[in-house]
């Protein structure tokens, strides 16, 4: 079976992250970029998988250079192979753009099952996987707590704003794994060495073609988040009650 | 650049803290210099001349298995002391450590979870305090403790005396193979039987290990308490070895090294040799002890997370 796992570089939540305000991407020149963790539970799922029966696993990114750093990882954790889809055209590309060039590497590739994170830490769409099932014309289940792979289905629960579903689809498909996935191993010392030696491809937009490429949509503009104001104290003098009912009415909230 | 004003402040005592320094040590080494040469303290100095009689019948020498404990001791304290420091400044560990209760330390209460370097500064101290205990009870078994503790008040005016021929600049004779001078003796003594007891007092009322839930005693002994002496004991370590070290290098280095190391009486290299090789084990320890090599070690006895 070959899983193609998509993973994805965020800049760390740990510290202050903050937008471009020309280009209205990311600013990845300060904090620390790191492997998304959503994306390192999927890979987990894969990598479990093959323990249980045998897999091929390939880690798949699309980014800046940098972004290798993360395939590096993935293959330090277990990945066989890793595919990095690089191209200057490709970048500040939107979900749209995102997805249609992602299908077309793994196409390329050829798959089985593709598993990716519910959704980045960074721009938290949370729709690539959808998309990319959308372009591979395959069946998509998303946002699964837990996972169960087989020779020709993947089944498990999904995770919904109104509860959970059991759901399963026959391979190919593309599934997404939540945080309930279990946490992903920490690369060890042989895998680290082990990682320099294995296969690292870069895609182009050339190789992909018949891709024009490119984001589709534009930042018109970025605006710093307000700062919070401070909350309202009420103190009980007799009135606090019509106080808070006040409170709840103006701001509709009753 | 523009330097914040703490910084600049910082910077501009230096500026006389350092001069001062120099010139209180070299006022100090003229006081002693005068002094000593005053009828009275000659005369003091040689009633009192640096070492308190030993017992007759004390062990002569320094066995081989201080060696090992001397160098066990130092290779754990250093990682302590680096763990303990990286605990009070690391925002943000790199993973998680939980025991999971199932090996050789098993707790009635769910183990709690710790970061990685306080996993590695508890093993260290376990470590470390079974070295002690093995080091103590060799030491009074064979006999060899009469040396480390202070036996008559005269070891007092004798540590007067070498504190002065110390800052006089005319060193004491070492003799470190029969006799310690009297300030190395309280100097050992202080840090085998005040320092080091304190720093695992303290040290355990921070640790998980503390029952928390015993209120009183809690209360009786605060942990903002054992925190504060933890601290400057810490210090009197760092202060302790790097003076220790200097000495030994400045006072015969190679004999120094062969008592030390090699359980010898003489100027050959063994010791140095033996020191050296532990140097190394000690430098490798220092990088290695890094998470990605911590891990596995930490996830035998327990769950490793982030």
């Amino acid at each position: 079976m070959k899983i193609i796992v998509l993973v994805k570089q965020v800049p760390d939540t740990w510290g202050e992250r903050t937008l471009d305000s020309a280009s209205g991407r990311i600013d990845r020149s300060n904090g620390d970029q790191v492997f998304d963790e959503s994306g390192e539970r999927a890979l987990e799922v894969a990598l479990r998988h093959r323990e249980a029966s045998g897999a091929d696993i390939v880690a798949m990114t699309m980014g800046p250079p940098s972004a290798a750093e993360v395939l590096r990882k993935a293959l330090a954790m277990g990945a066989d192979s890793a595919v990095h889809v690089l191209d200057d055209a490709l970048a500040g590309s939107d979900l749209s753009s995102t997805s249609a060039a992602l299908a077309a590497a793994i196409k390329l590739e050829g798959f089985d099952l593709v598993i990716a994170g519910n959704e980045s830490t960074d721009g938290r769409g949370g729709m690539i996987p959808a998309m990319v099932a959308e372009h591979l014309g395959v069946a998509h289940a998303t946002f699964l707590n837990s996972t169960v792979i087989d020779a020709t289905t993947v089944r498990g629960e999904r995770g919904t704003e109104s509860g959970t579903l059991e759901v399963h689809a026959g391979l190919p498909a593309v599934i997404s794994v939540t945080e309930r996935s279990p946490e992903a191993r920490f690369p060890g010392f042989k895998g680290i060495m082990g990682a320099k030696k294995k296969p690292l491809v870069q895609r182009s937009l050339a190789e992909l073609a018949p891709l024009d490429g490119g984001a589709k949509s534009v930042v018109l503009s970025v605006v710093r988040r307000p700062a919070r104001s401070a909350g309202l104290i009420v103190t009980d003098d007799g009135t606090a009650a019509k106080q808070l009912a006040d409170f709840l009415v103006t701001n509709r909230l009753a | 650049m523009a330097i914040p004003a703490q910084a600049r402040s910082r910077r501009f005592r230096l500026l006389w803290i350092l001069p001062a320094a120099v010139l209180l040590l070299a006022v100090a080494v003229l006081l002693a210099r005068f002094v000593r040469e005053l009828p009275a303290v000659q005369d003091f100095m040689t009633q009192y001349p640096g070492e308190s009689e030993l017992p007759p019948e004390s062990p002569v020498g320094l066995p081989a298995w201080l060696g090992w404990q001397h160098f066990l001791s130092a290779f754990f304290i250093l990682l302590i002391i680096r763990t303990g420091w990286q605990i009070r400044t690391e925002k943000r560990p790199a993973a998680f450590y939980t025991r999971n209760n199932r090996g050789l330390i098993r707790t009635k209460g769910a183990p709690h979870r710790i970061s990685l370097t306080l996993w590695l500064h508890l093993s260290l101290d376990a470590l470390w305090v079974l070295n002690g205990v093995v080091f103590i009870v060799l030491v009074f078994v064979s006999g060899h403790w009469v040396r480390l503790v202070p036996l008559h008040w005269d070891i007092f005016p004798n540590a007067v005396s070498v504190g002065i021929q110390y800052l006089s600049l005319q060193w004491p004779t070492e003799n470190g193979w029969v006799n310690y001078n009297a300030l190395q003796l309280l100097t050992y003594f202080i840090t085998v039987f005040i320092a080091a007891p304190l720093a695992i007092l303290t040290g355990i009322r921070m640790s998980p290990a503390w029952p928390t839930g015993r209120t009183r005693l809690s209360a009786a002994y605060p942990v903002e308490l054992a925190r504060r002496i933890h601290f400057p004991v810490m210090l009197w370590f760092v202060l302790f070895t790097v003076t220790h070290v200097t000495l030994v290098f400045a006072t015969g280095a190679l004999r120094n090294l062969n008592h030390m190391y090699a359980g010898r009486d003489d100027a050959s290299w063994w010791g140095f040799g033996i020191f050296a090789a532990s140097l190394l084990v000690m430098i490798a320890a220092w990088f290695l002890a890094r998470p990605l090599f911590l891990r596995p070690i930490a996830a035998l006895s327990g769950t490793v997370s982030r």
